[in-house]
């Protein structure tokens, strides 16, 4: 049964009828064109789908298109600026070597974002508790951490040395 | 996947009625972090979906006359961070802690980890540790259910046709207790424990073991508290010692399975290894809790 | 941190090569506009799936797809019964539909085509199989007997005929002059890639019958003439073949055959006459796309008092699975270490090859290395304890040196093992924290792997097409692949240093096998040597015409002349400068004038192993040594890592960000071989096929690495690099155990190791 939802998707406001049992990331994917979340595993074990709901990082494989009626998804595509200047996460990680293969990377980016929105300066720990959804098997992990303090730093007043 | 309707009910009423009406073929909708992926791997193949999002009061957790009542909604994410259950609960912050990653701890609530009624739930030894107590709506009104009543083995419950949990109680724990939930697990994150140990500990102050509670999962076909192994500590000097003699009875008392996960033999070589030093981390906060106090 | 080496070529400083450049096709992947084959969609695309098999072995009595054809949606239904037969495999031993019989949880029984994948995966459930199981054999030993289930009647046997035996010297002769002999058998299990994008392609006929396949491939020139093959087997001689890459989501290896689903999805897509896509679920790449081979190795090596070794002995088997990939030529690569890392004066190697029931197996990231380097590096250790010698002094009196001839014949160039291991000593703080025991240890393990190219094919080439435009620009048209590693960037740097150009002034194209040359794909950590010098040697003759042009148009002489930073200097006259692009200008606008293309194919100077497995394979070997710190549990059994080193001799790190980024994504991959992965079969059937049960790395399991590049500038080499893909993750395994031993003084001979297999050795030395 399709049912009509309107939500916020990257700062704009959309309605779009969609079936009920399709999954966030396939209505973004297949409804909108938006390819940045991508199917690593369906099962939520990989975080290649990471988006934000509300500001808060979620699996798209793992929720209901449905159940972001009246809320609001932020996916990699909508993070650069309106002229496409990127977002500090972005340059960091092109900077730092923390891209390889880069499937994982949209996820990766957008759980990092998610971090940082709720804690700006993250120590080394917490960074790579709060990242521990985001499988990546090409880079080892440490120049993503590095790309993610980088980012913290460049928009953390605290002064703290991460 | 699979087809199949979705509602979200906007009272307990409603979603009650809609189970009713559905019988078999409907089921709830919490975080959808094991649902969905059921559905997907065709383990579950329900018609109607109930989401219980929208139904107020779900998601709100209250400490009141020393006790807690944590909703069916209320999610992982939201008990890692609430500072009263880290100070007062430890043991149920440790679990939630490191559950799964952020995005599943976001939306996967501690209503779905108890009813979905899975072996390695991580809240549940805390829960059965803590005497939780379940209050269940359904057709005919409320229960409540003491939670070692609860789980009646792998997936499955006490839950009726047509009822659904709708918050968890727990009692204030003793003055001076200190608790700790130990996750076995093969790597530090996004795993499933190998086993799960929870310890509750109440000194008197000479630090003689005034009440102690071991709940364990994993150590058996369901959570379980080894009340042989409590029983021996209770009255007894909190010592190292203590503590390994009630790890073997607690070993006594479990019936491990062996899978491709690990060995029968490691599990219990780990219940005895790891009740010690979960007693351990829980007598340190204690001595916390009263420097705090 | 890189010791530096003064530039040998040029008189200058380097502007590119040495330089930190980001990865050029970053910027597209942090705003997920690259698109993997997961994203392509075609006009009027159909949906592929596979019926696979219900059974480890068994008869296929009928197959129904009566019911499947009648559902809506639904464009084709193929099986073995109703389509031309097609192998693949080098030995094409794998039908890629399967008729008669299966011999495999993951063989194809029949595919479907229809209008969404919820269609497609539909229609296979209504596909109606009769089959009649027949007894399987899962172990390689058992499949050996006599007597055991044949997978292959036509065979006549369960054991491969390939001739993986190589002898050096005499090992009877090496046993003598032992002083020390040890003994061991050692254990590796079936592991998997796990590239985070999954397996899939696309294939589409045009109207006159000529074939298109877009394919995350890693091997686009090899995969086009698999599938050219293909078509001749449908009756299409004559007609063509273009392979275009989409960008790879993770290859280590996995992508380095063509399997059945691709057939399949041509197939389909020949059938229906409308574009197919065919993509694994996470699901089916864990037990449908192969792994790396376990194996079982018995080995013994022996050394004198002063601790030369004198022999090594290696026997292997190995577990084939039910069909031929690559998994079944890993000896040809393990017979490196074990010929070729240290000094062995006497070796023999034999390795047999077996069919089982169980899934089977293809290239991954060391292709048989690891397997023999945990073998070989573990018993070293026992050894020199044996000696009582110090394991760090055990491997420098024995270790490899530059110029060296190895039994192999391998004309070793520039070595740098010893600079690695004097590099990890000193991290590892080896003097001060060895032989404490109590819970924590050090351990290394040294590693020789292929760094210029691996002569498999008789080409081991790799071609390059340079065209310079009129402002400044250059397309670098490369045959060579990128998967995450960085090769197109280190392209770039080489051809824009050569030509003093900007990084991002070179475009580099790598996708479609109309465009480019040829190349035998990117395996062997061949792409920065193969690759880099077939761009460097095309840069060299850009340059040449440029300069050339330059001197007659400035009357300037040639050799006065180079080129900088987009400029054209003499360096013998100031007042000669001319900006790069002006210069092209005026050599395309003017009477006979043209804007200069060139191309360049490179083969590197190497041999194919003669019939006694000998001879110079690579151009140039890469030389490292993994050194680790743990701390283990003694009752839970826990292994912490508390330090990871990895000093990789590289020859030149053109871009050491991206060989940083290698050692620590291979350290990473090698950790998770060490301590966590396996895939489990029961009976042939995979038990643990998802990413919560088949455990990889995550971020708060990963320990620091510290990555010490070490430079030997190897003559061969694109200014002096050699290959270094694969050798990071080699050495993990056998430095970890070596690092266990050293603290608990157990020997843990079988990966990977967990906490249960030290809590048991533990309890068996309590015991004994």
């Amino acid at each position: 049964m399709a049912v009509k939802i309107s939500f916020k998707l990257n700062g704009e406001d959309v309605s779009i009828n969609v079936d009920d049992h399709v999954t966030l990331m396939d209505m973004l994917r297949e409804e909108f064109d938006l390819f940045g979340a991508k199917e690593g595993c369906g099962y939520g074990e990989c975080g290649s789908c990471t988006v934000l709901v509300d500001d808060k990082a979620v699996n798209s494989c793992l929720m209901l298109a449905v159940a972001v009626n009246g809320r609001s998804v932020l996916t990699i595509e909508g993070l650069a600026g309106p002229r496409g200047e990127l977002d500090p996460l972005q340059k960091s990680f092109v900077e730092k070597g923390a891209v390889q293969c880069g499937f994982c990377t949209p996820g990766m980016i957008m759980s990092a974002k998610a971090l940082l929105l709720e804690k700006p300066c993250p120590t080394e720990e917490e960074i790579r508790k709060g990242m521990a959804g985001n499988l990546c098997r090409c880079t080892g992990y440490a120049k993503i951490v590095e790309a993610i303090k980088a980012a913290s730093e460049r928009g953390c007043s605290c002064g703290k040395d991460s | 996947m699979r087809r199949f309707t979705y509602y979200e009910p906007e009272s307990l009423k409603e979603a009650i009625a809609l189970l009713e009406k559905n019988g078999e073929t409907a089921r709830l909708l919490a975080g959808g972090t094991d649902l969905i992926v059921e559905i997907k791997q065709e383990k579950k193949s329900p018609d109607h979906l109930v989401s219980l999002r929208r139904i107020p009061g779900l998601q709100e957790m209250d400490f009141s006359d020393g006790e807690l009542c944590i909703g069916a909604m209320v999610t992982h994410r939201m008990i890692e961070k609430a500072e009263l259950i880290r100070d007062k609960y430890s043991l149920l912050a440790d679990a939630v802690d490191n559950l799964g990653s952020v995005q599943v701890r976001n939306v996967a609530t501690i209503g779905g980890n108890i009813c979905n009624a899975a072996p390695s739930a991580d809240t549940a030894a805390p829960l059965v540790a803590l005497g939780a107590r379940l209050v269940v709506e359904g057709p005919a009104g409320e229960r409540q259910i003491p939670i070692d009543e609860f789980f009646k083995g792998p997936g499955k419950t006490d839950l009726g046709a047509g009822e659904i949990l709708r918050c968890i109680r727990i009692p204030a724990l003793p003055q001076g207790a200190g608790s700790c939930y130990i996750k076995h697990a093969r790597r530090k994150a996004m795993d499933l424990p190998l086993l799960g140990i929870a310890v509750i500990i109440v000194p008197d102050a000479n630090m003689v073991c005034r009440e102690a509670r071991i709940a364990l999962s994993l150590a058996g076909p369901k959570p379980f508290r080894a009340e042989q192994a409590e029983a021996f500590v209770t009255g007894k000097p909190l010592s190292e010692e203590v503590w390994k003699q009630a790890g073997e009875i607690a070993v006594g008392e479990s019936n491990p399975r062996s899978s491709f996960r690990t060995t029968a033999a490691y599990r219990r070589k780990m219940i005895g290894t790891l009740i010690p030093r979960a007693a351990a981390v829980s007598l340190q906060r204690v001595n916390r809790a009263w420097m705090k106090g | 941190m890189a010791k530096t080496l003064e530039p040998k070529t040029k008189e200058m400083e380097f502007t590119s090569i040495g330089q930190r450049v980001p990865k050029l096709d970053a910027w597209d992947k942090v705003q997920g506009k690259t698109m993997y084959i997961h994203d392509v969609k075609l006009p009027r695309m159909l949906h592929g799936k596979i019926l696979w098999s219900k059974y480890a072995h068994a008869r296929i009595v009928s197959i129904d797809t009566s019911k499947a054809e009648q559902l809506p949606g639904v464009r084709a239904v193929i099986t073995g019964y109703n389509t031309p037969e097609i192998r693949c495999g080098f030995i094409k031993d794998n039908p890629v539909l399967k008729k008669d019989k299966v011999r495999q949880y993951r063989d194809e029984v029949a595919a479907v085509a229809a209008d969404t994948p919820e269609i497609a995966e539909e229609a296979i459930k209504l596909i109606d199989v009769v089959y009649e199981e027949l007894p399987g054999v899962f172990d390689p030993e058992e499949a050996m007997q006599e007597g055991a289930p044949l997978i292959h009647e036509d065979k006549g046997s369960n054991v491969l005929k390939l001739p993986w035996k190589m002898i050096c010297g005499d090992v009877e002769e090496g046993r003598k002059q032992a002083d020390y002999i040890v003994e061991e058998t050692y254990k590796l299990p079936f592991v998997t890639h796990c590239c985070l994008g999954t397996s899939g392609c696309i294939a589409q006929f045009d109207a006159k019958g000529n074939l298109t396949v877009y394919s995350p491939t890693q091997i686009r020139y090899l995969a086009q003439k698999d599938f050219q093959e293909a078509l001749n087997a449908l009756g299409l001689k004559g007609k063509k073949v273009k392979v275009i890459q989409t960008a790879i989501g993770g290859g280590f290896g996995s992508k380095l055959d063509t399997y059945p689903f691709e057939f399949i999805t041509i197939l389909l897509a020949y059938y229906t006459g409308r574009p197919v896509k065919l993509v694994y679920s996470r699901e089916e790449e864990f037990f449908a796309s192969p792994g790396r081979q376990p194996v079982r190795a018995k080995i013994s090596q022996g050394c004198t008092k002063e601790g030369k070794l004198t022999f090594r002995d290696v026997e292997m088997i190995l577990d084939n699975g039910a069909y031929t990939s690559w998994g079944a030529t890993t000896p040809s690569v393990m017979m490196m270490p074990i010929s070729s890392l240290y000094q062995v004066p006497n070796i023999r190697y034999v390795a047999k090859c077996v069919h089982t029931n169980n899934i089977y197996s293809t290239a991954m990231r060391g292709y048989g290395n690891p397997q023999a380097t945990f073998a070989i590096e573990s018993q070293l250790d026992t050894l020199a304890e044996k000696a009582g010698i110090d394991p760090w002094e055990f491997r420098m009196i024995n270790r490899n040196k530059p110029g060296e001839i190895t039994p192999q014949k391998f004309e070793v160039g520039s070595c740098g093992m010893k600079e690695c291991l004097e590099a990890v000593k000193e991290k590892l703080q080896w003097d001060e924290k060895r032989g404490k025991g109590n819970g924590r240890g050090v351990g290394i393990a040294s590693l020789i792997h292929v760094g210029g190219g691996a002569r498999i094919y008789k080409s081991d080439g790799c071609g390059t097409i340079l065209k310079l435009d009129d402002f400044g620009k250059v397309s670098l048209l490369t045959s060579a692949s990128d998967m995450g590693q960085g090769s197109e960037t280190v392209l770039a740097q080489i051809v824009a240093e050569e030509l003093g150009l900007h990084v991002e002034d070179v475009d580099v194209i790598m996708k479609d096998t109309n465009l480019e040359i040829w190349d035998a794909g990117a395996h062997a950590s061949r792409s920065t040597f193969v690759a880099g010098n077939s761009a460097l040697y095309a840069a060299r003759k850009a340059k040449e015409e440029i300069l050339e042009f330059a001197a007659t148009m400035l009357k300037e002489p040639k050799e006065n002349l180079y080129l900088r930073d987009r400029m054209l200097y003499s360096r013998n006259n100031p007042e000669v400068s001319m900006t790069i692009d002006k210069l092209l200008r005026a050599a395309h606008f003017r009477t006979n004038g043209r804007q200069i293309v060139v191309s360049e194919f490179y083969d590197p100077p190497t041999q194919m192993l003669d019939r006694e497995m000998k001879g110079n394979f690579s151009a140039a070997y890469t030389y490292g040594v993994h050194g680790v710190e743990v701390e283990v549990d003694k009752e839970t059994g826990q292994i912490k890592i508390l330090k990871m080193v990895i000093a990789m001799d590289v020859g030149r790190a053109i871009n050491p960000m991206a060989v940083e980024g290698q050692l620590e994504g291979g350290g990473a991959m090698g950790l998770g071989y060490s301590l966590m992965e396996e895939l489990h079969l029961e009976k042939g059937k995979v038990l643990n096929g998802n990413f919560l049960d088949y455990k990889i790395m995550t971020f708060p399991d990963m320990p620091p690495i510290e990555s010490v590049i070490v430079e030997t500038y190897d003559e061969k080499g694109p200014f002096g690099a050699k290959g270094i893909g694969e050798p990071p993750l080699v050495g993990s395994a056998p430095a970890i155990a070596n690092a266990v031993w050293d603290a608990l003084g157990v020997r843990i001979r079988e990966l990977p190791i967990t906490p249960e297999k030290i809590v048991a050795a533990l309890e068996g030395k309590k015991g004994s």
